[in-house]
C-alpha cells in the first residue's frame, strides 16, 4: 500500500513516515504513515485507543516520536519545539478542547494572533474574519473561556486555531459530545476552512460526518495504517469500515 | 496596659509598610510557582543579594534609585541564569528535586555573601532622610515612599499580566503549558522570563528595605519563612490573594506587638498559617482568580 497515493505529487504539505511512539513502555504507534496534500481534508479512523490521538500530538510536536520522519513543506520538523510547529501553520485542537479557561475569548483568540510580523491591520481584518465565522464568540467575547458552553469552546478551539492563519488544522473529535446540531457546525466549519484553502487532518468516531468531509481516509488499527482509501472506494464497500470500527 | 487609638494608627501604619515589601518579595515567589510549580527557596538569597548589589551600586554611584534599578536588573538576569541552569533540566520531574535545588541554591548563595562580604552588616542610607509627625512620634518619609514604590511595581506588574501579549502569554501558559505551546507561544522563554521578573522584584525588594535593617549574608532567610506564610495564606500561586495576605499579616504582626515583644508577634503569623492549612488549604482567598 502506498500511503502516498491520493495525494498529487509536489502537493504534498505534511508527510509522516514510519513514526513509533512510547508512552512508558506501551508502544502506541507502531510505524504509522500518511501523506496530506494541501487544503485536503483527510480522515484518521479507528477505534478508541488505536494511536489516532498520539497521531496527531506527534505531529504537534507534543509526544516525542522514538523513530520516523515528520515533514511540513518538505522540511523535517521532527527536532522542532512544538511552539515552532506552530509558527510554520500547524494548527491543533486538542479532544479536550483545551481553552484557556481564566483567559477571556479575546484573549484566547490573542494567544495565537500575537506573532511577530503580523502587522495591526492583518490582525485586525484576521479577528474580524473570525467574528464573522463565528458570530456566537461576539457576544462572549469579554467572557472568561471556562463560562463557554461545550459547542461554543469547541468553536473558540477551532477559531483559535485559525488565529495561527494554519496550512493545516489537526482536529482531534470536534464533534465528542456535542448535540447533533452542534455537530452539522462542524462540519460547515470544516468546509469553511477547506475554502480557506486549510488542510485539515481530522480525527473521528463519527464515521457519517467523517465520509461527508473527507476526501481520504486512514483507517488506524493497533498503532498502524491497515487501509487507506478514497471516500468513493468505501462507500461502495461498506465493509471495510465495518471491519475496523466495528459499527 | 492601656492601649491608646494613637498606638493602634501608629501600628497600622507599620503594618501596611512592611506588609507591602512583603507583598512584593511574596508576588515574585507566587508567580513562579503560579506558573511553573517550582517552590523557590532560594528567593530569600535573590533578595539578599539584590541589597548587596544596592550597597555596592550605592557605593560606587552614589545613587540610591540607579541602585535600586541595578540590583532590579542584576538580580533578574542571575534568576534567568539560574532557572536555565538549575531548574529547566529539572523540569517534569518530581517537584522534591526542584524544592532540593533550590534549597542547595539558597545554601551556596548565602555562603557565597559571607565569603564576598564577610560577616559585618553593610547600610543603605535612607535616600529620603525627612520625618513628619505622626501623633507624638517623628516617622521617616522613607517609610511611606517604600509602601507607594512596592504598591508601585506592584501594580505595574498587574498591568503586565493584564495587557499587552507577554501578559497573555504568561497567563495562558500558566493555565495550560501543552497548550500555550500548541499555540506558538514560545514557553520556554516565558518561563525563563518569568523567573527573571520574579527574581527581579526580590532583588528590588532588598534595596528597597535595606535602610530598614542591616545587610548581611542571613536577611534572606528572616524573609523568607514570612514569605511562604504569606503565599501558602494568600494561596499558591495566586497573586491577589498573595498580596491581601502579606498586608493582613503584617497588620496582625503589628497589632500583636502592642502587647507582646515583635520577636513573640512572629507567633501569630504561624498560628493564621496554621488555621489556614486546616481549614482553608488552598488560602484564604481562593475564590480569586489568577
Amino acid at each position: 500500500m502506498n500511503p502516498g497515493s491520493g495525494a498529487a505529487p509536489g502537493a504534498v504539505l505534511l508527510e509522516v513516515d514510519g513514526l513509533h511512539s512510547f508512552y512508558g513502555k506501551s508502544h502506541i504507534l507502531h510505524g504509522v504513515s500518511l501523506v496530506i496534500g494541501r487544503g485536503e481534508v483527510v480522515g484518521l479512523l479507528g477505534r478508541n485507543g488505536v494511536g489516532k490521538s498520539t497521531t496527531l500530538k506527534a505531529i504537534m510536536g507534543l509526544v516525542q516520536p522514538s523513530e520516523g520522519q515528520i515533514a511540513f513543506e518538505a522540511q523535517p520538523i521532527i527536532g522542532l519545539p512544538a511552539h515552532r510547529r506552530a509558527r510554520l501553520g500547524i494548527g491543533y485542537v486538542p479532544e479536550e478542547r483545551r481553552i484557556f479557561r481564566f483567559l477571556t475569548v479575546t484573549e484566547n483568540l490573542r494567544t495565537g494572533l500575537d506573532r511577530h510580523g503580523v502587522s495591526k491591520q492583518r490582525k485586525k481584518a484576521l479577528l474580524e474574519k473570525i467574528y464573522e465565522f463565528f458570530p456566537v464568540l461576539v457576544e462572549r467575547r469579554n467572557q472568561a473561556g471556562g463560562t463557554l458552553s461545550g459547542g461554543e469552546q469547541q468553536m473558540l478551539a477551532i477559531a483559535r486555531a485559525m488565529m495561527l492563519e494554519p496550512k493545516i488544522i489537526l482536529l482531534d473529535e470536534p464533534t465528542e459530545g456535542l448535540m447533533p446540531r452542534m455537530v452539522g457546525q462542524i462540519r460547515e466549519i470544516i468546509s469553511v476552512l477547506q475554502a480557506e484553502n486549510v488542510a485539515v487532518l481530522l480525527v473521528e468516531q463519527n464515521v457519517p460526518l467523517t465520509l461527508e468531509a473527507a476526501s481520504r481516509i486512514y483507517l488506524l488499527e493497533k498503532g498502524m495504517v491497515r487501509h487507506h482509501a478514497t471516500v468513493a472506494e468505501l462507500r461502495a464497500d461498506h465493509s471495510i469500515i465495518q471491519q475496523y470500527m466495528g459499527v | 496596659m492601656a492601649i491608646s487609638l494613637q498606638q493602634i494608627l501608629i501600628q497600622t501604619v507599620n503594618g501596611v509598610v512592611t506588609g507591602m515589601i512583603l507583598a512584593l518579595v511574596a508576588s515574585g515567589l507566587t508567580l513562579i510557582f503560579g506558573i511553573m510549580d517550582i517552590v523557590n527557596f532560594a528567593h530569600g538569597e535573590l533578595f539578599m543579594l539584590g541589597a548587596y548589589v544596592g550597597v555596592l551600586t550605592l557605593a560606587a554611584a552614589g545613587s540610591f534609585w540607579l541602585a535600586l534599578l541595578s540590583a532590579m536588573v542584576a538580580i533578574a538576569l542571575l534568576g534567568a541564569l539560574i532557572y536555565v541552569t538549575t531548574l529547566r533540566p529539572l523540569l517534569g520531574r518530581d517537584p522534591l528535586t526542584t524544592i532540593l535545588a533550590t534549597f542547595g541554591l539558597s545554601l551556596i548563595l548565602q555562603n557565597y555573601a559571607l565569603w564576598q562580604f564577610g560577616p559585618v552588616a553593610r547600610k543603605i542610607a535612607e535616600p529620603i532622610s525627612g520625618h513628619f509627625t505622626l501623633f507624638y512620634l517623628d516617622y521617616p518619609w522613607y517609610r511611606v515612599v517604600i509602601a507607594l514604590i512596592a504598591g508601585a511595581m506592584i501594580f505595574a506588574l498587574w498591568m503586565f499580566l493584564k495587557f499587552g501579549t507577554w501578559g497573555i502569554w504568561i497567563r495562558a501558559t500558566t493555565q495550560d503549558r501543552v497548550m500555550a505551546q500548541a499555540m506558538g507561544i514560545p514557553v520556554p522563554l516565558v518561563l525563563a522570563t518569568v523567573f527573571a521578573i520574579g527574581s527581579g522584584m526580590a532583588g528590588a525588594s532588598g534595596v528597597l528595605f535595606g535602610p530598614l535593617t542591616a545587610v548581611d549574608h542571613a536577611m534572606g532567610l528572616d524573609w523568607i519563612l514570612k514569605v511562604f506564610i504569606v503565599v501558602v495564606v494568600g494561596g499558591m500561586g495566586n497573586l491577589a490573594g498573595s498580596i491581601v495576605a502579606a498586608i493582613f499579616i503584617s497588620l496582625l504582626e503589628a497589632y500583636a506587638s502592642l502587647w507582646v515583644s515583635p520577636a513573640q508577634a512572629v507567633i501569630v503569623s504561624f498560628v493564621v498559617l496554621i488555621l489556614t492549612l486546616l481549614f482553608r488549604p488552598t488560602g484564604l482567598f481562593a475564590t480569586a482568580t489568577r
